[in-house]
């Protein structure tokens, strides 16, 4: 898959803002019990769906920010998908009802635990938005094709820095769609009004 | 109204200047914007502009080596921004100034604004006041930081500016009152009952 670099993340970017809009505009104003509130037995609560994305930033945007700061290449205007990168990458898709195509289990270490601290994880999952924007305009400056950045489960697996974005932020808006689902079920949609 | 017309607006709200100094104070602001979470002013640095805030949220804050971290002020329009002891003073700046949603600003260099006082005593006077009122705030919150509880500084806050609450994450508004996430988030579960 081929891509303009500065209009792949300009999308990107676009994601990102409105998944802050949401999680600052509406996610932040509901009680925490609705955000612990499991779906059903054995389901993830919408903070846990946010604890299991912060475990992978908590590796990828350091990872990121590091394999950006030790490169200096100049920025590409095209950028090309590896094919281990595009395959992870369609592993993360969801269709365009926000169903999930192909069900994985999570690896023990990011699974998340049931009973969170759901103002600190969503307090996380906000400031790592607002870095993972951060990083969308660092990396204008930068090769997206070149930079190679570990990935959590093989360190000794390097992938594009482009490709890395790409499932990333595909990753959040996967778990941000299972979340929704969870507060829906917790009926958040009744409970978002802030009387102050 | 565009945003010339808003700085127009502001500053004859606080003196009224005559027509043709008016004209004269406005033509070199020149417009910008900026992206959600971007430094405009760094510490150590001298702050060069003036800013007419015109859209989004900034604050000024303190952060320091030891990863102290404080959240002395919020800015949004119509207001100045940046940070001000440094800009009047232009010596270097303890603070920095960042944006915490997309913001959209005008904006003059110091020599600029130096320059216009030089020229007109009532461009002066209109600095002089702005910054009475600005000191007149610092102190009020002084005795909000001495004297009040968590939840009556939270209250302050909310009715000064209440729309804060849904459009900056909250983690800045607990720095503002210098309060960690856990606790502030049961004070806001306290104030929603």
């Amino acid at each position: 898959m081929k891509y303009l670099s500065q209009t792949l993340l300009d999308d990107l970017y676009n994601q990102t803002e409105t998944a802050i809009e949401k999680t600052i505009g509406h996610w932040q104003q509901l009680p925490l019990h609705i955000l612990k509130q499991s779906p059903g037995a054995g389901k993830w609560s919408a903070a846990q769906c946010l604890e299991h994305l912060n475990s992978y930033g908590r590796y990828y945007l350091p990872a990121i920010e590091k394999a950006f700061t030790a490169s200096s290449l100049p920025p590409a205007i095209e950028f090309k998908s590896g094919i281990l990168g595009n395959y992870f990458y369609k592993l993360m898709l969801t269709d365009s009802s926000g169903k999930i195509r192909k069900k994985m289990a999570a690896p023990k270490n990011h699974q998340p635990p049931a009973n969170l601290d759901a103002a600190i994880v969503l307090g996380e999952f906000i400031s790592q938005l607002e870095k993972t924007g951060q990083l969308l305009t660092a990396a204008r400056q930068k090769n997206l094709g070149k930079v190679k950045v570990p990935i959590s489960i093989a360190p000794y697996i390097k992938l594009k820095a482009g490709d890395v974005l790409l499932f990333f932020i595909a990753h959040i808006r996967r778990h941000m769609q299972q979340a929704e689902r969870a507060l829906k079920a917790a009926g958040s949609v009744t409970a978002n009004a802030v009387p102050v | 109204m565009d945003q010339f017309q808003q700085l127009e607006k502001f500053i004859s709200a606080v003196i009224p200047l005559d027509e043709a100094v008016l004209k004269q104070f406005i033509a070199p602001w020149t417009a910008c914007s900026e992206k959600r979470k971007t430094i405009l002013t760094r510490a150590g640095d001298t702050e060069r502009y003036l800013y007419f805030v015109t859209e989004g949220i900034q604050r000024v804050y303190y952060f320091d080596e030891q990863g102290r971290e404080a959240t002395i002020v919020f800015t949004y329009p119509p207001s100045f921004g940046g940070v001000a002891d440094s800009f009047l003073t232009q010596s270097p700046s303890r603070f920095f100034a960042e944006t915490l949603t997309p913001s959209a600003f005008l904006k003059i260099s110091f020599l600029q604004v130096d320059e216009l006082m030089q020229q007109h005593r009532e461009i002066e006077k209109f600095i002089r006041i702005a910054t009475n009122y600005a000191f007149a705030g610092v102190l009020e919150r002084l005795v909000e930081i001495q004297c009040f509880s968590a939840e009556e500084k939270f209250t302050a806050l909310l009715k000064r500016s209440p729309h804060l609450l849904n459009l900056i994450p909250h983690k800045y508004i607990a720095s503002y009152l210098g309060m960690d996430a856990t606790n502030f988030s049961k004070l806001l579960g306290k104030i929603r009952l």
